[in-house]
């Protein structure tokens, strides 16, 4: 068993843009107009070019990071998907096949998987490490558990974010994904933030589980988006109280969480 | 590796790969589409997939395997893989024949594979091992960071042992993607040479069994410490004056407990593009001296993007273990820009502490000490 704590989170989808907003829309209340995905923290020029997987996913690592009060350039970083940036991939395919001397070198460099990471870290000027994973249908958890060591074992504010795009038409019989999702929570040592979100006592065991049954969110829906399957853990992270998940980590483990959120 | 290495013999040649007319090099594995998988395995079928499973029939690594199964059991040994491109080359060659509806074929879609995790998904499956699954795609540090990840796993008790490694073939996004940046050489690549003029693409794979150090009590080589940084710049350009890549060779040889003139040798990432070589030769500059000797390995293999981490961790652990340090192949004048001399001859020498460096886009930089033990 080991305790860190929850100092922000970020959300962003079709129906909502922000945290607040997306507390709002689980309660059963309706999200007011969403803003359009524009992320502060990348320059004009950049923002245009930038593909919408890194836009998503700067977007909901700056909420968390915002709403914890650290600076940006003093946290390490972990960004998971199971299936990547599906849409730079179709560009990619198509273009290699039809012309494959007019690749755009831009969309080329934005195409590695550490895209959105190494674009944090170029907008925040942060020097520390950025990591970028999967881990097939187990990428959510997974991605949750690697930052949390990171954040024990380096004594090191870890912001992880996890994101599924749409599908593009050609491969929605591999994976068929209607609406895009993105997440980020920012993890801390026990003690390094004054008045952490939540604080989690988080442990691995040798046993299967499935995801458990996650609310019904519009735009997360989370048979469809596998980044929503963190949906369980936003949920309590917006209820006061304690709430205890189990998440599978592989086929044969999974991720313990007892989940305390101080009331307000 | 080790006659290729001791002979000079380099394995880049003019680029043959089929459907690809540009004019390079390349570093291709003889006949890897030809490996057949067995019947478990079929449905992860991708050319990367192949080259894991041929290096996974290298070496006794199975065997080592197997033996340490016995020794912890398969739920205490975790999988970490690092990659660039994963199996994307197998994405490329679904969209050169798509259905008329524009779909997939059937005998594509392959979920596994079509995800960035197709490479640990396969290592596990192929090997057994029932420990938690990851991989790493950070671009080119990929493979190094692997070895980051494994020790923190293992200090926090998560698993006793990883199977670490890293995989990458040759598919037309990276050659057709270097080339847009014209980063390819047109002839072989020269790493450190004034005449340098850009990489080689190669495919490569490797692994590494990474344990708790009680369980290893024979072990000569143990990983001393890693480090992880990014340059926050460019994404396809390094910091100009190397300053991501100092802060990770701080941070490895930080948490090493060891001193920079100790490192006996250098690994380096040493692409053979204009600017990593002179960036990288900048950068250890400000911390080595010529005590440390340092080379390039990619004139042999060619630039394995998410497997290079592993491949020269490999013949970094293969120097410390054999006293053979490879020089720099085809660097026959070296740049008066290089701020740091290395080697172009290989050398007999004993050493105790070796780096490797690896770099990659998005400016993500992992740096690995490892150290002969036990002598």
């Amino acid at each position: 068993m080991t305790d860190i704590d929850i100092a922000g989170v970020g959300v962003w989808s079709e129906y909502f843009s922000n945290w607040d907003e997306f507390c709002s829309v689980l309660a059963g209340g309706t999200a007011p107009q969403v803003t359009p995905l524009r992320p502060e923290l990348i320059p004009a020029k950049e923002r245009r070019r930038a593909p919408l997987g890194v836009k998503l996913a700067v977007e909901v690592m700056d909420q968390a990071c915002r709403m914890s009060g650290l600076e940006p350039d003093k946290i390490a970083t972990v960004f998971a998907s199971v299936y990547g940036d599906m849409e730079t991939t179709d560009y990619m395919c198509r273009t290699l096949d039809a012309a494959p001397r007019t690749v755009s070198p831009t969309r080329f460099h934005n195409s590695v998987h550490n895209a959105a990471t190494g674009n944090w870290a170029i907008a925040t000027r942060s020097h520390h490490s950025t990591n970028a994973i999967s881990a097939f249908l187990h990428s959510t958890p997974m991605a949750f558990l690697e930052a949390a060591i990171q954040t024990i074992e380096e004594d090191l504010p870890v912001l992880v974010c996890v994101q599924e795009l749409v599908s593009p038409a050609a491969a929605k019989p591999i994976y068929d994904s209607e609406q895009p999702f993105a997440t980020a929570l920012l993890l801390t040592p026990p003690a390094c933030c004054a008045s952490p979100l939540a604080s989690v006592r988080f442990a691995v065991r040798n046993e299967k589980s499935d995801y458990p049954e996650a609310p019904q969110v519009p735009g997360a829906d989370s048979s469809h988006n596998l980044g929503a399957r963190l949906l369980p853990l936003l949920a309590a992270l917006a209820t006061p109280g304690t709430a205890a998940l189990q998440l599978p980590v592989s086929e044969h483990s999974s991720l313990s969480l007892a989940v305390n959120v101080p009331a307000v | 590796m080790n006659e290729a290495i001791a002979s000079q013999h380099s394995g880049l040649k003019p680029n043959d790969l089929q459907g690809c007319d540009l004019e390079t090099w390349i570093g291709r594995v003889d006949s890897l589409d030809a490996i057949s998988l067995p019947p478990q395995l079929a449905h992860m079928l991708s050319r990367d997939n192949q080259m894991a499973w041929l290096g996974l029939q290298q070496d006794g690594i199975l065997e080592s395997l197997t033996q340490l199964k016995k020794q912890i059991g398969a739920d205490r040994i975790g999988v970490i893989m690092g990659t660039s491109t994963s199996s994307i080359g197998r994405t490329e060659e679904a969209y050169t024949r798509l259905l008329p509806s524009g779909l997939i074929r059937e005998e594509y879609r392959q979920p596994e594979v079509y995800s960035l995790h197709a490479p640990g998904a396969f290592v596990s499956a192929a090997t057994g091992l029932e420990g938690p699954s990851m991989t790493i795609s950070t671009a080119c540090s990929s493979s190094a960071k692997v070895f980051a990840s494994a020790a923190r796993w293992i200090s926090h008790g998560l698993v006793d042992a990883v199977f670490v490694g890293g995989v990458d073939s040759l598919c037309m996004s990276v050659l057709y993607g270097f080339n847009s940046l014209e980063l390819l050489s047109s002839s072989i690549c020269r790493p450190f040479d004034r005449r340098r003029n850009g990489i080689n693409i190669g495919e490569g794979c490797g692994y590494a069994i990474l344990a708790r150090e009680e369980l290893m009590p024979d072990a000569e080589i143990a990983l001393l410490g890693y480090g992880e940084s990014s340059d926050a710049y460019h994404m396809s350009h390094p910091h100009p004056e190397g300053k991501g890549a100092v802060i990770a060779m701080d941070q490895a040889l930080e948490r090493s407990q060891i001193a920079a003139n100790t490192i006996d040798y250098v690994n380096l990432h040493g692409t053979a593009s204009q600017a990593n070589d002179r960036i990288e030769a900048y950068a250890l500059a400000q911390r080595f001296s010529r005590h440390t000797l340092a080379s390039s390995t990619k004139s042999w293999t060619g630039h394995t993007l998410g497997a290079a981490g592993i491949l020269e961790a490999v013949i970094t652990l293969q120097a410390l273990r054999h006293g053979l340090l490879p020089g720099t192949l085809n660097c026959e004048e070296t740049d008066p820009d290089i701020a740091f001399g290395v080697l172009t001859q290989n050398v007999h020498k004993p050493i105790r502490n070796a780096m490797s460096n690896s770099f990659g886009f998005g400016g993500n930089n992992a740096v690995l000490v490892f150290g002969r033990i036990n002598d």
